[in-house]
């Protein structure tokens, strides 16, 4: 696997430079550098650059709308692929996308939530106590209102203070609705990936 | 068999047709999916009722029946059927270097009609032939205009070069790289870009590009010497079941077959092989019905030149006329 990054990293590299100069090779030098997140059920980000056949069929059917494409910006291998910015618009578990994927680089989960809570690790949502409003004394819980697993992936203590849970899934709406500016609760991507079923 | 050119060129109407529609399907039922027509802008509630108004015959529950058609020409989803181009399957082996099974079945059906029917997919189906087809007729405008193109030609086997080269940097790079170059990926996908995102992204310049390279450099040149896919499909119909032959009795040597071929065969030498895709351009110029399709594996071996021709009256009927 290192040896075909290198590689990789090597052609993207000479495609970069080649053909579309600064802005282009300013990109493939600093790939993944943007917080995104991959739809629901993606698997591993290696496997899901290889998997991704970039047919664009799952941002078509979702129905949020949430997933959009790179272009050059993220390196080659990823050009075409779908990502989610969550403060933009974030998932909202509907598992569409992983039901239309032909090439199993999202895989299908079905929309329950012991199939979602046990495959779906998008991210993690984190709280940043020092702009988030419940944490400042200024009740809030607007976080914990629009979460779709409430008491699984966030708890509210006293004066509605975010506590996020190990049943996160990473979905993003909590960073979507949050209504500081700057968002304080932001999801750290987690790229792991769902484990390709054997089926 | 001369209508059959009309019904091909329809149904590639219909297939660019419906890229273009279900990009606006797909943002017509977010707006459904939200709930909130009496929110929407005047010109969105246009939009929708438009989209309704074209959608409801089809369908009873508009939440699930729209999801009924998804997709491009590189991989769809129709009624529940999965269908893949194989060139997409082959590039994802070689990128990640396994196969998923349930990926490998969505392209049967279209290995199984290229093996019967050869590089059908390329004359009836991809969105890019009707384009690259009126970018031939606008280089026979511009040389009515005096404005010629080199037409060069080249070896029709560069293109397996281009496969081979393909399959290497998908595994190279880890990511299927056809996806970047094939114009049946690329069409469908800038449409959605375009339409749904708000904006062409790379491919379409490369589209471009082919159809700059097709007017100046070479009649039909990608598709003839470059396309990854045309070259997949030509090896997978290198025997197929159905062909386009011509009778040799009714041939009269008039050219117009050779001419109107847009991937440089010899209809009226025989000369067809696996390039081939049975578009049927060719048995709707000819003049005199001498070409017809056949069920066999193979060619029909050169028959030299055609009896209403000028070559055969003079020469008589001897058969050691042979080639020009």
């Amino acid at each position: 696997m290192q040896r075909r990054a290198f590689l990789g990293d090597l052609i993207q590299g000479a495609v970069a430079a080649a053909t579309l100069g600064a802005v282009a090779s300013n990109a493939a030098a600093a790939p993944g550098v943007r917080r995104y997140l991959r739809p629901p059920g993606a698997l591993a980000e290696d496997d899901f650059t290889a998997q991704c056949i970039h047919c664009g069929q799952c941002a078509e059917v979702c129905p949020n709308r949430c997933i959009r494409y790179f272009g050059l910006e993220n390196g080659l291998a990823s050009a075409d692929t779908p990502y989610i910015i969550p403060r933009e618009q974030a998932c909202i578990l509907c598992m569409k996308c992983g039901e239309v994927c032909p090439s199993g680089a999202i895989q299908p989960v079905p929309r329950e939530a012991e199939a979602i809570l046990d495959k779906i690790h998008m991210g993690t949502a984190r709280v940043d106590q020092r702009i988030c409003l419940s944490w400042q004394g200024k009740t809030c819980g607007v976080c914990y209102r629009a979460c779709p697993l409430p008491d699984i992936a966030i708890r509210v203590g006293r004066l509605e203070q975010p506590h996020v849970l190990d049943g996160c899934v990473g979905c993003g709406i909590c960073e979507r609705s949050c209504i500081q500016i700057p968002q304080a609760i932001r999801i750290i991507p987690d790229r792991g990936g769902t484990k390709m079923s054997t089926a | 068999m001369r209508h059959l050119n009309k019904l091909r060129l329809a149904t590639l109407a219909i297939i660019f047709a419906m890229l273009v529609l279900l990009p606006f399907l797909s943002i017509y039922q977010s707006y459904r999916a939200a709930y909130a027509y009496d929110l929407l802008a005047p010109a969105e509630q246009q939009f929708y009722d438009v989209m309704e108004w074209l959608s409801e015959p089809f369908t009873d529950d508009p939440a699930a029946d729209l999801d009924m058609l998804k997709g491009t020409t590189w991989s769809a989803n129709i009624f529940g059927l999965k269908l893949s181009d194989p060139l997409a399957v082959v590039g994802q082996m070689a990128a990640g270097g396994r196969v998923y099974a349930p990926f490998l079945l969505s392209a049967l059906i279209p290995i199984i009609l290229s093996v019967l029917l050869g590089r059908f997919f390329c004359g009836w189906i991809c969105p890019a032939t009707g384009l690259y087809e009126l970018n031939s007729a606008l280089s026979r405008w511009l040389r009515a205009l005096g404005l010629r193109s080199p037409a060069r030609h080249f070896d029709l086997r560069f293109k397996y070069g281009v496969l081979a080269v393909g399959l290497l940097l998908s595994m190279v790079t880890g990511s299927i790289f056809f996806a970047l170059i094939y114009p049946p990926a690329i069409i469908g996908r800038e449409l959605y870009y375009a339409i749904a995102l708000g904006g062409f992204g790379a491919g379409a310049v490369f589209f471009v590009l082919t159809l700059l390279f097709d007017l100046l450099v070479a009649r039909r040149g990608f598709c003839r010497y470059l396309c990854p896919g045309g070259a997949l499909y030509s090896l997978l119909g290198r025997y197929r079941l159905l062909r386009i032959a011509r009778k040799v009795e009714q041939c009269n040597d008039c050219t117009k077959c050779d001419v109107v071929c847009e991937f440089g065969l010899q209809p009226m030498r025989d000369g067809f092989g696996q390039e081939c895709n049975n578009c049927t351009a060719c048995m709707a110029v000819c003049p005199t019905d001498a070409l017809a399709f056949r069920f066999a594996v193979t060619d029909l071996p050169a028959q030299g030149a055609g009896h209403l021709g000028r070559t055969h009256l003079r020469h008589g009927a001897s058969p050691a006329e042979g080639e020009d």
